[in-house]
Order: C-alpha cells, then structure tokens, then sequence
C-alpha cells in the first residue's frame, strides 16, 4: 500500500512540476515565436501576393473580430496613400493536414489579389504541386462569387493527382472570402 | 577529476553513441542532409541529455523503481518541449528543417537509455559529465555523417561550396538511402580501425557481437 502511494505521489510531482514549468515557458516564448512565424512563414507568403506596396504589410497588421468570435489578423498594402489590397491567412482540410494559405483581396472590385500557401504537410512531390505558379497563379483577378472547386461549379481547377490539396487549398480560399466579406465595412473604416 | 573525465571522454569515442552504442540511428539517419542540420539536431540532443541526466541523477533515490521508466519519460519530454519551443522562439529555421524529429528526441533511445543505464546509478557530477560527453559524441557524430553527405551529395559544406569545378554530386547521398550507405561505411571503417589497432599493439582483434541476445549481456542471459 505504501508502495503504491509513494509512486502515486512521486510521479504524479514529477508531472505536475514539468506541467507548470512548460506552460510558464510557453508564456513567455508566445511572443517571440508569432514574431518567428511572421517572418519566416507568413511574411513570404505576403511578399508573393503584394508585388507593389508602399508599407510594411506585416508590421501594420490588425487584428479583427469576426461575429462567430474568433479574431483574424488582416494585412494591408498600401501604395500612394490607399488601400490596394489586404491579406489574411486561412486554412482548409488537406492529405496530411490543414494547408495555410495566404488569401489577398482587392477592396476596390471585390477580386482576389492572389494567394501564397503557408504551412502544409502534404505528400512531397504529389500535394506538393499546390505550391506551384500553375496552381496559385489562376486565382488573381478572379471575382468572389464562384470561389470553389470546378467539379463543384466554381471557377477553379485542381492539379489532377492532388485533388485533395487542391481542394484543401481552395477551400482555405473560400473560407478567407466569407471573412473578408463580413469585414469588409471595417476594413475600409480602418485603412483608406 | 579523474572520474569525471574519464565518464566524459567515453562518449568521445570509446562509447561514441551511433557508432559505437549503435543508439539513437533514427535521427542519424533522418536529419543528416546537411552539416547544419546535424549539428542543429546534435545541440538539441546535448541541452536534452545533459539535464535529464542531472535531473534524474538528482532524484535517483525517490524515483520508486516501479514506476522509474514513466518518470524518465515524463522528464524527457518536458525537456524536449521545452528545445521546441525555445527553437521555435529563437531559431525558426532550424525548426522548420527539423520539423518532427525534434519532438521524436522523446523517443530517442539514448536519451532514456543514458538515464537507465548511468544517470539513475550516479551521482549528479559523474550523470552531467556522462550526459554532456555523450552528447557531443552524438552532435560531433551527426555533424561527421551530415558534412560527408552533403559534400558528397552537394558539394557544399555547411552552405559553402567547396568542391572543385566540374564535380558531380552523387544526389543519393542527400536522398534516404544515402543515410544507410554513410552510416555502414562508418561502421565498417571503425571496426576495420579498432582491428588495425589492436593488432598494433599485439592483441587479438576485438572478437565480433554475437548474434543473440547473449552478447548484450545487460541480463542473465548474457552471463
């Protein structure tokens, strides 16, 4: 019996000590590691659909609610004083996982700008291929009605062989669409 | 001193863990694309092995023996969380290319090995001695294994290229089967090394592992 107590009672300090101590840890390296992923994950993906832009779109970022409660942070671009277009990133089901991806839009004619994928974990070589110009390039220019897959209606195609990261990858874009149309009023309230 | 030095310098080369203890090959052979990557992986596993010797050395003797596997690991993966973010904070690159083989140190035998075999046994300074000897002997080994690769199979070095105009990169030395051909030429080059020493000095050649489970000798059966 007292066996049994004490291995209770040790293990259960170890892990209740390591517990504390990783979440502690986790608090003060919240900081640094956001900083981290905007520059070496969203702020490529940025750059890629912003070719021409006057500010900073990382370091002007903003943070918005949206109704259902979760908060997005947007990305503005802006050349001679004006808006030319803002970015948000988004996510959808992928082969290995979520894909990120980088949605930027035009506030002017309601268009995407183009998209940039983030994070993925799909096949190498296979899923992989959404990474590539002959995926992300047919998204800019293309009005907000028809966002989703061709086999669906839309006005997208998916690489034949990645279907799946495809079709992850436009969701992530249609999911960026609604948010930004819920927050459209807002954003132009906050960047002219 | 003397004992100190001599539970460091084992890990060197005496007990040189992928080598020698033949521990830890997944990361041996999964990170070891290039020099920096070895070297990355290395520094993660000494910060890793280093603490957890000291802090199961420290609590050897309230650890019951029943549950002393489960409190090891716990330890460990706390470490190791705490190597993934503090990378994730300081060195995204590094966390990037190492993607899930630095939460896989958990699993990393020598990790829990060290712990079972010698930091539960010893006291603290012999554990942290222990610890940081092997894992040098592990970054030195990943970095060796990752520098032959890359230069063989990218004619760079740590991102420098360094090999003569007109070379050729052998591209399986980068791919998976390159890890495999590196790690066994290795071997085989250590082992033909120690025969050549021990001849010199007159001995017999040391005498090869037998194949059961008889030449670990870690229990009864091997007595």
């Amino acid at each position: 019996m007292r066996d049994i107590l004490k291995m209770l009672v040790v293990l259960s300090a170890i892990c209740s000590i390591s517990g504390f101590a990783l979440s502690y840890l986790k608090m003060i390296t919240a900081i640094p590691i956001e900083e981290q992923v905007l520059t070496y994950v969203q702020g490529p993906a940025i750059q890629k659909v912003f070719s021409d832009v006057d500010n900073s779109p990382v370091a002007d970022r903003k943070k918005f609610t949206l109704s259902d409660g979760r908060t997005i942070t947007l990305f503005p671009a802006i050349k001679n004083g004006r808006l030319t277009g803002v970015a948000m990133e988004n996510s959808g089901k992928g082969f290995g996982g979520d894909i990120g991806v980088m949605t930027a839009f035009n506030p002017h004619n309601d268009t995407l700008l183009g998209i940039g994928i983030t994070t993925m974990k799909e096949t190498p070589g296979i899923g992989t291929v959404i990474f590539e110009p002959r995926f992300t390039d047919q998204f800019s220019g293309k009005d907000l009605k028809n966002v989703a897959p061709k086999a669906q209606g839309g006005s997208f195609d998916a690489i034949s062989g990645a279907t799946v990261s495809s079709v992850g990858a436009i969701s992530a874009v249609s999911n960026a669409t609604k948010d930004y149309l819920e927050l459209k009023p807002e954003i132009l309230n906050t960047w002219k | 001193m003397q004992p100190f030095l001599k539970e460091f310098t084992k890990g060197l080369w005496k007990e040189l863990p992928p080598f020698r203890l033949v521990l830890g090959l997944c990361p041996v052979l999964a990170v070891t694309k290039s020099a920096d990557n070895g070297l990355g992986m290395g520094a993660a596993v000494i910060f890793v092995l280093t603490l957890s010797n000291l802090i199961i050395s420290l609590v050897r003797h309230i650890i019951p023996k029943k549950v002393r596997i489960a409190c090891f690991i716990a330890i460990s993966a706390t470490l190791v969380v705490a190597v993934e973010l503090l990378m994730q904070a300081y060195a995204y690159p590094l966390y990037q290319q190492l993607g899930i083989f630095v939460p896989l140190i958990v699993v990393n035998c020598l990790i829990l090995g060290r712990a079972e075999a010698f930091a539960a046994k010893n006291p603290v300074p012999l554990a942290i001695a222990d610890g940081l000897g092997m894992g040098m002997g592990f970054a030195m080994s990943l970095t060796f294994i990752g520098g032959l690769r890359e230069l063989l199979g990218a004619g760079t070095l740590f991102g420098k290229y360094i090999m003569w105009e007109g070379f050729q990169p052998f591209a399986v030395m980068v791919e998976a089967p390159g890890a495999f051909l590196c790690l066994g030429l290795i071997l085989c080059a250590m082992n033909a090394f120690n025969h050549w020493q021990a001849r010199r000095k007159g001995q017999d050649a040391p005498e090869n592992p037998m194949p059961g489970c008889e030449s670990c000798r870690a229990c009864s059966h091997g007595k």
